[in-house]
């Protein structure tokens, strides 16, 4: 007995010991966990506080504008009290349709490069720097755009301005290709290499097996990689409203200055009347715009979801 | 990898957006806060905010009592936020009592003119045209005179810059040289910018542009041409023979008083308006 009490002793020490750890352990655990948990309420808070009041102020607008009006005519005159916004709904979704003309491309080209075809070496130095490419703010886009590209445009095209939904595609395709790119890439690496070897085996050359396997079996990552850059590609403001020219008319020939959804609320919101139509008429543009890139999120959530070796 | 990086962006963006939600929110706040207070707060044109910066910076020496929170977003705030009660002093390049280019007359405010604000008609450095009559800016900007060769220049098209509806500059230019006759607001030669820095970019970046902007602003790739062969100086606008210019009022609710009054004074002295405000390129009107 008398010997065993040290051990006694000891045992119950590195019991308490070991109590104590868990404790402060699973304290910190709770903290996390509240914390994690706050954070959650705190992003679901401020998020419905931005749609409820978007959509409170946007929808304002139909109080004077009737909504064929407002979705149908490409009158924006609110001098005179016509609130058309078509040119500029259009606008946004033309130039995002040319914008990925260009960029789906060149950027599904690149990413079979780097992911087939590129030596090790080149493949991860490119995707650095696509990387990087990704961080480059859309300012630098569009001062480039401006200041390059525009001047460039009216060189070629002989129009007097020069701005337009054509720059404004080229710079978001500029932007976006890295993007799309990158995500591209992925879902092709995602590709298992049995299947390669397959075609191989079976005799396929290597533009059969890109073109018959390869993208095949990546289509829903690729669709996810360029919904999430036409979804970049509609909400960008900055780089846009350098170069598109902020004229409320059409501008199919890609070459006049008009405006897209984005470029025209940057432009106008400091300069009207809070309570006014205009206001109201801007407010809706916004959740427009808000609609539309959740339903593209929503779109890319469905492609990962269906599956396939990308996701 | 795909999956973080989306919800990075998501994340991110609601982050930011959150921020400048919080940063509007906390600013009308603390202009509110600062009325009760009887702090002077200052709101409304950018064309105007050197000069009110400067005052506020001078008159805190003098003052020290008084605090003033200084702010600049576009002319049309300044009467909207004096009239909500967000600010105290409103700045704007129009007398806003009265309804001016398509802006509604807001009353219950009291305008001072503070300074008298020269502009400009810009063209492209390059440009051999330096001399236009007011007509000729007129038939131009309402798309009459399309071909810089009528004006005696290159045989190019006219390429059209005009500031977004709001900006206190075209409010004048509209006022003072357009009079009355309407801008064409389309075609494939007309394209409009957000700022004075953007138009001055705009006409650098153009051979064959054509806008308008503070006088101030006027170096670098542009030159400011004469109208109707009067030079565009100070000089020639205080003497009123130089027709472009505009004045700059401060807005308060009612007769100004108390530290708005003392601020609005201290502006008007002598010593400030041949000081400060002549050395930041403004005519004084006293």
């Amino acid at each position: 007995m008398e010997k065993l009490s040290p051990d006694w002793t000891e045992a119950t020490r590195l019991l308490t010991a070991q109590r104590q750890r868990w404790t402060t352990k699973y304290r910190f655990d709770r903290l996390f966990r509240f914390f994690c948990l706050t954070s959650i309420v705190f992003l679901i808070v401020v998020l419905s506080a931005i749609v409820l009041f978007v959509s409170k102020t946007g929808l304002l607008v139909f109080r004077d504008v009737s909504p064929w009006e407002f979705f149908f005519s490409s009158r924006w005159d609110p001098e005179h009290h016509r609130y058309g916004a078509a040119v500029f709904i259009t606008g946004t979704l033309y130039v995002t349709f040319v914008t990925l003309l260009i960029a789906t491309p060149i950027s599904i080209s690149t990413a079979v490069f780097i992911a087939e075809m590129a030596p090790p070496r080149l493949q991860q130095w490119l995707r650095t720097l696509l990387d990087l490419l990704v961080g480059i703010p859309s300012i630098v886009y569009g001062y480039l755009g401006a200041t390059l590209l525009v001047p460039w445009i009216r060189k070629l095209t002989g129009a007097p301005v020069g701005d337009g939904i054509l720059a404004a595609a080229i710079v978001l395709s500029m932007m976006i290709l890295p993007t799309i790119t990158r995500i591209t890439d992925d879902a092709l690496c995602a590709v298992p290499n049995e299947w390669r070897e397959a075609n191989y085996a079976l005799g396929g050359t290597k533009i059969e097996m890109i073109s018959k396997i390869l993208l095949p079996a990546a289509k829903s990552g690729i669709a996810a990689a360029v919904i999430l850059g036409m979804a970049r590609a509609i909400g960008e403001t900055m780089a846009v409203v350098m170069v598109i020219g902020n004229v409320a008319q059409w501008g199919f020939d890609l070459v006049t200055p008009s405006s897209v959804l984005t470029s025209h609320i940057v432009m106008q919101i400091l300069n009207v009347d809070f309570q006014s139509t205009t206001n109201h008429a801007l407010y809706m543009m916004a959740l427009l715009l808000l609609f539309i890139s959740i339903s593209f999120i929503m779109m890319i959530r469905r492609l990962r979801l269906k599956g396939g070796p990308s996701s | 990898m795909k999956r973080s990086t989306l919800w990075k962006r998501v994340i991110s963006a609601v982050l930011s957006s959150t921020l400048l939600l919080g940063a509007a929110l906390a600013t009308e706040h603390r202009a509110d806060a600062a009325e009760v207070s009887g702090k002077i707060v200052i709101a409304g044109s950018t064309a105007l905010l050197p000069l009110t910066q400067q005052a506020a910076k001078e008159f805190k020496k003098s003052h020290p009592k008084v605090k003033i929170v200084v702010s600049g977003s576009s002319s049309i705030a300044g009467p909207q936020s004096v009239t909500k009660g967000v600010a105290t002093i409103g700045a704007c390049d129009w007398d806003a009592t009265k309804a001016v280019g398509g802006f509604p007359a807001y009353k219950g405010l009291k305008a001072y003119k503070i300074a008298k604000i020269p502009f400009a008609v810009i063209v492209n450095k390059g440009n051999p045209v330096s001399n236009l009559s007011v007509e000729q800016i007129q038939d131009i900007y309402e798309g009459k005179i399309k071909n810089w060769k009528q004006l005696g220049g290159k045989d190019e098209e006219i390429v059209v810059i005009n500031r977004a509806k709001g900006s206190g500059t075209r409010v004048n230019f509209e006022d003072k040289i357009m009079d009355g006759h309407m801008i064409k607001t389309t075609g494939d030669n007309y394209k409009e910018v957000q700022k004075s820095g953007d138009m001055v970019n705009a006409v650098a970046s153009n051979p064959n542009a054509i806008g308008f902007v503070d006088l101030a602003y006027v170096k670098g790739g542009i030159k400011a041409v004469s109208i109707n062969g009067v030079k565009a100086t100070t000089a020639n606008a205080k003497s009123g023979k130089y027709i472009f210019y505009g004045y700059g009022y401060l807005l308060t609710k009612g007769e100004a008083k108390g530290a708005d009054k003392a601020f609005i004074d201290y502006i008007l002295s002598k010593k400030f308006q041949n000081g400060s405000l002549k050395k930041l390129k403004f005519i004084p009107v006293k």
